[in-house]
């Protein structure tokens, strides 16, 4: 049983990847509007970040050092700072949206507006990020974030026309209502949130604050490589649902309301709560996820105790930067912004956090004196590096894909 | 240490300093040269603290960064926390120290948010897991 239940670290920071609040409403939206026709981006993602992932878990292992120790290191001062502000703000921004996401969730329960749960949820949170030891934390939330899995049993039960799906998987191009640009908007948009930054902050610091060491290796992953795929699948059948139910009809999903809708139809009420628990658990999570990881990034950078592992009165600042960053999320929803275009503007800031985040861990990654004999084979070192240029490539691409579409739409 | 001669900016620089205990107590900020007895310039200390920080990051926001720092104090005469060479154990991914973090000063903003923040919390001596 403690050996199953290892793996919920991955799996918790894959739903805060693949799966948070602006995930379900985008991955929704896709399957509307292009069909399973981005299916692709949604399993490139997934390789970069298990290779990643991997990279990272394993340098905390070994070294015991987490990924924003590296950045600061191998980058420098100065680098490091510029990424810390976009990376602050992608985890800022994306925490503030998931506060909303939760407080969306329980609306879908109990039909009053979302606002006035904003502070009770935001409460909650930053209790469970005072209070709650990481471990328990971690499983809890991971395991209640499963109940996603509904999203699956939806898609079969609705008995799609599978043949149409697959030749849309097979034919990645954009569909006749739908121009290139768009597409390339929402690839990039897919692949950023497959790879969003605060995945790999929060997974090594996570293997850090469990206390890995080397024999952890494999712990580490079987993390990895059972918590992100299972991320993706969630991902993808939450898209296939909607393009089974909405992409015929023409609808545009732009409401969690609607990303729940196909699970109605096809499981019934008892899949509608299920549902709305998926929701609930997966964006509380994604809101540990990001609240801790807001923490981890700053105090990584200056070097200050951080971590659950300590009393909160030995990590001061620590604590003081997660608090701070609940009220910002906090008072960011309260201006009445809508929490799901949130996390659609956090993209610009990816563009400055994705490459300065995933070139130091590959450097480290090869470095014999954090790793011994754990660096990287050089097949590892071949996948990187592609992936090092295509995360350059959609970091380039992002901003201008967003104003010409004017965010996709 | 291996014989592998100590290259300032790589191996020490923006390091993260290790105590006695595995508490974390800064980054390598800064570096202190001083004068060996045959006129060779030798590393004296590490300085840990957003003064030194802020001096080597330079600019509009370093200078912010220093000026920050320097209100920000507990004895009337700010300066970064200066630990000699010689208290360093080990150098590797991070640098051990042989001492614990409590000999050593604790930065201003920790005492300060630990007094009036944190420390007020319900829960804030609760141990760890």
């Amino acid at each position: 049983m403690k050996r199953f239940l290892a793996v919920t670290l991955g799996i918790l920071t894959a739903i805060g990847g693949f799966v948070d609040i602006g995930d379900l409403v985008a991955n929704g939206e896709t399957g509307a509007r292009f069909g399973m026709r981005l299916a692709w981006v949604v399993v490139v993602g997934v390789l970069g970040i298990c290779l990643y992932a991997e990279m990272s878990g394993r340098v905390a292992a070994v070294s015991g050092r987490p990924v924003f120790d590296l950045v600061r290191e191998r980058l420098g001062a100065r680098v490091a700072l510029a990424n810390l502000a976009g990376s602050y703000l992608v985890t800022l921004l994306t925490l503030s949206a998931e506060i909303g996401g939760v407080a969306l969730a329980i609306q879908l329960a109990t039909s009053v507006h979302y606002l006035l749960w904003v502070p009770i949820a935001a409460f909650v949170l930053w209790v469970v990020l005072w209070k709650v030891k990481f471990e328990p934390m971690e499983r809890v939330f991971g395991l209640a974030g499963l109940a996603l899995v509904v999203f699956v049993v939806a898609l079969i039960a609705l008995d799609p026309p599978w043949g149409q799906l697959g030749d849309q998987i097979a034919n990645p191009v954009p569909p006749a209502t739908e121009d290139w640009a768009t597409y390339g908007f929402f690839a990039v948009a897919l692949f950023a949130a497959a790879m969003t930054p605060y995945e790999v902050f929060f997974f090594s610091s996570g293997g850090v604050e469990e206390k890995w060491t080397r024999r952890d290796l494999v712990i580490s992953r079987v993390n990895v490589f059972i918590g992100f795929p299972l991320g993706g699948v969630l991902s993808l059948a939450v898209m296939g649902c909607a393009a089974v139910v909405y992409e015929p009809l023409g609808v545009h999903v732009d409401t969690l309301g609607q990303t729940a809708l196909p699970v109605a139809m096809a499981v019934g009420k008892l899949g509608l709560v299920v549902v709305i628990l998926g929701f609930f658990a997966a964006t509380f999570g994604a809101a540990l996820e990001t609240g801790l990881s807001a923490g981890y990034t700053v105090a990584q950078y200056f070097g200050w105790q951080w971590g659950k592992l300590v009393r909160p009165r030995q990590a001061a600042r620590f604590h003081t930067v997660v608090l701070i960053s609940v009220l910002l999320g906090v008072a960011l929803l309260l201006t009445t912004a809508d929490p799901i275009a949130i996390t659609e503007y956090s993209l610009v800031f990816s563009a400055v956090a994705l490459p300065l985040t995933y070139l130091p861990i590959l450097i480290v990654a090869n470095d014999r004196d954090y790793l011994g004999d754990h660096v990287n084979s050089p097949f590892t070192n071949v996948l990187g590096v592609t992936y090092l240029v295509i995360i350059l490539v959609v970091a380039v691409a992002a901003v201008p894909l967003m104003i010409v579409t004017g965010m996709g739409s | 240490m291996t014989d592998k001669p100590l290259r300032v900016d790589f191996d020490l620089l923006d390091r993260q300093i290790v105590d006695l205990d595995g508490y974390l107590v800064g980054k390598v900020d800064d570096i202190e040269f001083g004068t060996a007895a045959d006129g060779r310039p030798v590393v004296a200390a590490i300085l840990v603290g957003h003064h030194a920080l802020g001096r080597r990051i330079g600019g509009v926001l370093g200078r912010w960064m220093a000026a920050v720092a320097r209100r920000l104090h507990t004895t009337g005469d700010p300066q970064p926390l200066r630990i000699p060479f010689e208290r360093v154990a080990k150098i590797g991914s991070a640098l051990w120290l042989d001492v614990r973090h409590e000999l050593l000063d604790t930065p201003a903003l920790e005492l300060w948010l630990r007094d009036n923040v944190i420390g007020r919390i319900p829960g804030a001596s609760d141990a760890g897991q």
